[in-house]
């Protein structure tokens, strides 16, 4: 019987499959394809607990295929690795894709949409890409699919691609993760280069020879560029990795793309925030931890990063009257938390905020697209009320999902989260940026707790505001489903870290049992290399604190807007209103940076170009043009010509040869 | 009384000459042919007399290698001016140059 080892890619080609078959036969199908990407997804979604399981059991596994064989030089390769992160990912973005494919049953099918064909095809390939992203064994081949992903997030974006707004949000997607891609790039080829490898795992794996090198015995393939120490060096490469990540995990200053990516259909958005493209930043930077925990500097622009974005963006998700509006910024800020864990070093705390928050966002994405359903695509939280009674099943699995947001006891939220804020206390204690980071996280929890209510005020309760929201439209057993599973496991996928409580699985997990080389890729090894000792410190109390903040935000938002008319306050905040609104014109400056600084200088470049370097090239030819002009009057034609040309020429040759020969 | 070498030279040039001359000025192409024809023989001559005068055969065997050659000139010579004349109904060189630049 084949082992799991043999049919690992399947895990990812069956969405693969799904792909093709919904985009070249999808118009012939019932659903448009639909019950491929579903039978596809939940294969993957089996194979991948089995991987899951077979990685407990058995252990890791990494196997390769090498595609570009180096003469002289390094081999590039793909590789499948499955050890206990990347099987935890790959459930999670297997199953949060199939539930989004049953989903898009009742979001897409039932109400009539056309396209369905490249609609299924698009989600197949973006799994596909967010699937072989995960269990990718080196950084090219994860940069390869984290470019997939981008391109499918792309299409999927701007799936209504006939109205005004998703083909320019689908661009600003590509273009806002491409600018950060692009530092990716160059920190790829800088790792290539200094390492002669790109591999994750192993004992020739970068992180390991990094730290190698970092101890002092740098092993002879090592060599840093521009003459820097290898400290240094390895900062700007970690550096130039991370911009890809701030690119695609929406972080501080390249997050302005996601919320417009609110415009592609509400599953997608799920998918998007939940499981895949979003999460790809993040979990880049969990992949090749061991290379970021040697690097204190960039450990602490990451935590300063997440800490910055997780309030920033919760600031935002205040004022904002779309539903999904709301949800996009809580995500921005949900994956600075995890940056936020990640450099402050709590590599765990960050993986089970990731998995946690992969299902209580797709829960409340998905219940916001019930909502969408039954106000007609109607977004407007202020059009809503009282949906209470009209949708119990959206609405209990809803306030699940927010309670796990807000980071109220005991959901699932609530323990990540507060985890994340616990590392990033006790190593903040001994490091001030991680502090301040730390000061952050804390501040936004006040507000998350805030915009989360609001929202679950607005949308569910209270009297109807308008005509839609009190005969609202019915959901089916394809909305409900995925919501139930998602708010059972929201409620509950907390219980398998509670640090406070002592119960680690989920780290005892991360550090399981790893055999030889291995040993370098588990929570044990990725600790030892941390610079920033965590302070002695009880985790009940900083739990206590953070909870009591989210509280008073939920509380603060069941004052204003748990009542049967809520009114709205935001005119109470003054200027800071319109600053919110226009969330702190990010968009405005970066559109400036793009046609005050960038377009200018393109120009500029533009002129050189042409008139200096097209100038010299186009000057040599025009010069040998008009001296091969003339010279070629020469040939006449007239064989008397050439033959009087001869004789001259002889006679000057006898000439000079008598002249310098003395013969006169 | 043989005739000194000096004469064959004198000889040489000015059939050589002749042959150049024709070239510089006749525009009739089997003119042209004649002129080479001149000016080859007029290696010849050359290369028999110094033959003679140094008591040696071998330019008198490369005189005969010139005449084959010359043969061989004159037969693609030939060639060329039956196309000159079925192209432009003429020999006169100065007419074929429509294949110039």
């Amino acid at each position: 019987m084949a082992g799991i080892t043999d049919i690992a890619p399947a895990i990812a080609l069956l969405p693969l499959a799904s792909f093709v078959i919904a985009l070249f036969f999808g118009s012939r199908m019932p659903k448009g394809g639909a019950l491929a990407g579903i039978t596809a997804t939940g294969g993957s979604l089996l194979l991948s607990l089995w991987a899951f399981l077979a990685v407990g059991n058995a252990g890791y596994s990494n196997q390769r295929i090498i595609w570009v064989l180096g003469k002289g030089t390094f081999d590039l390769h793909f590789g499948i690795l499955l050890d206990p992160l990347s099987t935890l990912m790959l459930v999670i973005v297997s199953l949060i894709s199939f539930l989004v494919h049953i989903f898009s049953l009742g979001y897409m099918n039932d109400e009539g949409e056309t396209g369905l064909p490249r609609y299924y095809a698009g989600l197949g390939l973006f799994t596909f890409s967010m699937l072989s992203f995960v269990f990718a064994d080196n950084l090219l081949m994860a940069f390869m699919f984290f470019e997939l992903v981008g391109l499918c997030s792309y299409l999927l974006i701007g799936f209504w691609f006939r109205e005004q707004g998703p083909p320019s949000a689908a661009k600003k997607a590509f273009l806002v993760t491409r600018f950060g891609d692009y530092f990716f790039l160059v920190g790829v080829v800088g790792v290539f280069a200094t390492f002669k490898t790109a591999s994750f795992v192993g004992e020739e794996s970068f992180p390991h020879l990094a730290e190698l090198a970092l101890g002092g015995n740098a092993p002879a393939q090592v060599s840093t560029l521009f003459g820097m120490s290898p400290q240094t060096w390895f900062a700007v490469l970690g550096l130039l990795v991370l911009g890809g990540v701030l690119g695609k995990s929406a972080q501080f200053p390249l997050h302005t793309w996601l919320p417009d990516a609110m415009e592609g259909p509400t599953p997608v958005s799920a998918l998007i925030h939940a499981a895949t493209m979003v999460a790809a930043g993040v979990y880049l930077v969990a992949r090749m931890y061991g290379f970021y925990a040697q690097l204190p500097t960039v450990l602490a622009i990451i935590a300063l990063i997440g800490g910055f974005t997780a309030l920033f963006a919760a600031t935002m998700g205040m004022v904002k009257r779309e539903i999904k509006q709301v949800l996009a910024y809580s995500t921005i800020s949900q994956y600075g938390y995890m940056m936020l864990g990640l450099g402050a070093g709590g590599y765990v705390a960050a993986v089970f905020h990731l998995m946690t928050h992969a299902f209580f966002k797709a829960l409340l994405f998905l219940g916001a697209g019930s909502v969408i359903i039954a106000m007609h695509h109607n977004e407007d939280m202020w059009d809503m009320g009282g949906l209470k009674e009209k949708m119990p099943v959206t609405y209990w699995t809803f306030l699940a999902g927010s309670l796990a947001l807000a980071g109220i006891f005991p959901f699932a939220g609530f323990w990540s989260k507060d985890e994340v804020l616990y590392d990033a206390l006790v190593h903040g204690l001994n490091s001030p940026l991680i502090l301040l980071g730390y000061l952050m996280g804390l501040v936004a929890v006040l507000f998350t707790g805030f915009y989360t209510f609001r929202m679950v005020f607005l949308t569910f309760h209270g009297e109807p505001r308008t005509e839609t929201a009190e005969d609202p439209h019915p959901v089916r057993w394809n909305v409900k489903f995925p919501l139930v599973v998602l708010g059972v496991l929201a409620t509950v996928a907390g219980f398998v870290n509670m640090t406070p409580l002592n119960v680690e699985y989920l780290h005892n997990w991360l550090e399981l049992s790893p055999q030889g080389a291995f040993e370098l890729l588990s929570v044990g090894h990725y600790e030892s290399l941390l610079a920033v000792e965590p302070a002695a410190l009880g985790p009940i109390v900083p739990a206590l604190v953070s909870l009591a903040l989210a509280l008073v935000g939920a509380g603060l938002a069941w004052r204003l807007y748990a009542v049967p008319e809520p009114e709205e306050h935001t005119d109470r905040l003054g200027s800071a209103k319109t600053l919110l609104y226009n969330n702190y014109y990010q968009d405005e400056y970066q559109v400036w940076l793009a046609e005050g600084v960038t377009l200018p200088v393109a120009r500029y470049a533009d002129k050189f170009d042409q008139g200096v370097i097209d100038g010299v090239v186009d000057g040599t030819s025009q010069v040998s043009l008009s001296l091969g002009g003339r010279v070629r009057q020469v040939q006449t034609g007239v064989v008397t010509n050439y033959a009087a040309l001869l004789t001259l020429g002889f006679v000057v040759l006898l000439v000079v040869i008598g002249l310098t020969g003395g013969w006169f | 009384m043989a005739v000194a070498v000096q004469y064959y030279l004198l000889l040489s040039a000015a059939v050589f000459c002749i042959g150049l001359f024709g070239i510089l000025t006749r525009q009739n192409a089997l003119l042209f042919l004649m002129s080479v024809e001149l000016m080859l023989n007029a290696a010849n001559i050359n290369l028999v007399a110094f033959s003679w005068y140094w008591g040696n055969l071998t330019g008198q065997v490369f005189a005969l290698f010139t005449m084959a050659l010359a043969a061989a000139e004159v037969a693609v010579g030939i060639g060329i001016i039956l196309v000159l004349y079925r192209n432009f109904d003429d020999v006169d060189v100065t007419k074929a140059t429509t294949m110039r630049w």
